[in-house]
């Protein structure tokens, strides 16, 4: 089958009034894909979505399936069903008219309808709740109701809006698994919206991050989480911790010059783009290395903080610290606890620091560089 | 103690109205239906059924059917602001469609008599423009007549609570229907119109027991036999002073109201349960 472009996007941009919401899209999804479109709320990415659908067009570009263009056909006539964030499951149909009402539509015979909605149910652990209205049912049981309708009708590909955000966080933990096992066994492309990083990161073989109505970055999970390309993705995957660095490229190293609150260090370039200057430093709690000032022991290429402990607190499985650099705060894990006010260092490895060319700094002058740095430490 | 006390004062003048002004001139009509000549019998009912059968039957027809076409009305008129594609064209329906509400029925039975009658505007525009010649021009200030006049003045009220119904319903699940190919008409009888079917229910039963009350449309189009009840109650009190035969009248007009009433009792209930 074709492994590329069966779903493709290109050069889509939407507006909302005067309001630019999708900017210049490319995207091209193949067969059997589960992709997430991750971002924040007000990203564009529900829009994306519901332009894929059908139910907005785009103001510019085109949508392509099987290399068919869709971009103005209506909803139904493209292959693909919705799973509506709300569910939007019909109040005054049971669950059984509820799945069947899409081959109703198709003008498919009753008796066959009604071996269709049967095995869907049994498919989706639904059994014996045909006869139920929408009101009578659990969130989760609403949720595969809502499912069952969309599969109902055999679609080549599911859109999911946020289908999982309504429903409690243990009972969404065992259904995640539970829609990725099911999207392999029936082979159907998926589209994903989330806003849960961690949601996007299990379920998905690719990752699309929005960020403004643009693409910021795509790729595997690993992709998008150990190697971001900018320093939106890499706090919106969890790098909060950010400090602005000196240095400058010195063969595959990159060398980083002491400052206020930090050794000299270097880390491999590893083909990122970094040019001589100041640069902003990212990383995760976890991935940082919490010593007392006088047992550091570092263990290969990366760099050392020295600040002291803010505050410290027991989220569960480790301890987590705010410390004190300079002027900044940032977040550190470690598995003991140091008291507040003492002074540790913080060792960060080079695989886990990431690393970008502020913008604002990569165009000015050596003195204005440090000017406006007093701004940011 | 005092505190419940000052609560009943407080509703007392309320429950005063409603006692002296509606439930006893109710309970004196009704018992004034069945006194004859100062003892309790039938009489008036019998001499209730001899002379206005037809009118009882016209009434509940002209009523029923008008509230038919008020519901299939107000529906196209709400689905089309819920549903409708084109801006412009509902924006003009939405600021139209009220107008009617705010016509007294006196008023509307003076329009629509100049309206519809044999030399009328209506059959004037069709002759101008040749669809009708002046020989098949006929007055429809008949039953027909009526039925235009309450349609016309009590569609905009209910499509107002109907499309307001409308507009409150999760708009997901009429693109979810849509999703699977679901035509505009479909869309609305079997997505949009059985999510507001009490509150379209609640509108035709207000409308209904309205026309039942309604004089002067009768009265102004309708100077003929058969004709509403409302017009034979108004005519027994003013032309015999026969109160007896009023209430009875009054009392079978209570009755047609209350059924549909009841009809809506019953769904509401269930629709809990």
């Amino acid at each position: 089958m074709e492994r590329d472009g069966f779903l493709e996007l290109r050069g889509v941009a939407s507006r909302y009034g005067a309001t630019q919401v999708l900017t210049d899209i490319d995207l091209s999804i193949a067969k059997g894909e589960f992709v997430a479109l991750l971002g924040s709320s007000g990203c564009g990415k529900t829009t994306l979505l519901r332009l894929i659908a059908g139910f907005i067009g785009p103001s510019a570009g085109e949508v392509k399936v099987r290399h068919r263009d869709v971009t103005h056909l209506p909803p139904d006539k493209r292959g693909m069903a919705l799973v509506f964030q709300s569910y939007a499951l019909w109040p005054h149909m049971t669950v059984a008219q509820n799945i069947g009402y899409g081959l109703k539509l198709k003008g498919i015979p009753r008796a066959e309808i009604a071996a269709r909605v049967a095995a869907m149910q049994s498919l989706l652990g639904l059994d014996g709740l045909e006869a139920r209205k929408p009101q009578a049912l659990s969130g989760g049981q609403r949720q595969r109701v809502a499912l069952g309708r969309a599969l109902a009708i055999d679609p080549e590909i599911l859109l999911l809006d946020e289908p999982l955000s309504n429903l409690d966080a243990r009972i969404r933990l065992t259904v995640r698994h539970e829609l990725r096992a099911l999207q392999k066994r029936l082979g159907i492309t998926a589209i994903h919206v989330t806003h849960d990083r961690e949601e996007a990161m299990v379920m998905a073989d690719r990752i699309v991050i929005l960020n403004a109505g643009r693409i910021a970055q795509q790729g595997t999970p690993e992709d998008v989480y150990n190697r971001p390309a900018s320093a939106f993705v890499a706090a919106f995957m969890g790098a909060e911790n950010v400090v602005f660095l000196n240095g400058m490229p010195q063969g595959d190293q990159f060398m980083i010059a002491a400052g206020l609150a930090n050794a000299a260090g270097n880390v491999p370039i590893a083909g990122r783009p970094l040019a001589a200057g100041r640069v902003e430093a990212r990383f995760r709690p976890e991935a940082a290395r919490l010593f007392a000032a006088d047992e550091l022991a570092v263990t290969g290429p990366g760099i050392t903080f020295r600040g002291e402990v803010a505050a410290v607190s027991y989220p569960g499985g480790h301890w987590r610290h705010v410390v004190r650099l300079g002027e900044n705060e940032i977040m550190a894990d470690a598995d003991r606890a140091f008291a507040p006010g003492a002074s540790v260092c913080v060792f960060v490895p080079a695989e886990a620091l990431f690393l970008f060319n502020s913008p604002e700094a990569a165009s000015v002058s050596p003195i204005s560089r440090a000017a406006s740095g007093k701004v940011h430490a | 103690m005092s505190r419940r006390l000052l609560g009943l004062l407080l509703v007392l003048p309320a429950l005063a109205v409603i006692a002296f002004l509606f439930i006893l001139p109710l309970i004196m009509s009704a018992v004034g239906a069945f006194q004859v000549e100062g003892a309790f019998g039938w009489g008036n009912f019998t001499k209730t059924f001899d002379l206005y059968t037809k009118d009882i039957i016209f009434t509940v027809v002209i009523v029923s059917l008008s509230t038919v076409l008020i519901g299939i009305a107000s529906v196209a008129i709400g689905g089309y602001l819920t549903l409708g594609e084109h801006p412009v064209a509902v924006a003009i329906l939405r600021w139209l469609y009220r107008w009617p509400m705010f016509i007294p029925f006196i008023v509307v039975g003076q329009i629509l008599r100049t309206f519809l009658a044999k030399n009328g505007m209506m059959n004037n525009t069709f002759i101008n423009l040749g669809l009708l010649t002046p020989l098949d021009a006929v007055s429809f200030l008949d039953w027909r007549g009526i039925v235009i006049a309450f349609v016309w003045k009590q569609t905009p009220f209910v499509a107002l609570l109907v499309a307001g119904a409308m507009a409150s319903i999760n708009r997901d699940t009429i693109e979810a229907a849509r999703n699977l190919g679901a035509s505009r008409l479909r869309l609305l009888v079997e997505i949009v119109v059985p999510q507001v079917a009490m509150t379209l229910t609640v509108g035709l039963i207000l409308s209904f027991v309205t026309m039942m009350s309604v004089l002067s449309v009768p009265l102004m189009i309708n100077a003929q036999s058969p004709t509403m009840l409302t017009a034979d109650i108004a005519f027994r009190v003013n032309s015999y002073g026969d109160y007896g035969v009023a209430n009875a009248l009054g009392l079978i007009s209570l009755v047609l109201a209350s059924s549909v009433a009841w009809i809506y009792l019953r769904a509401s209930l269930k629709e809990r349960a």
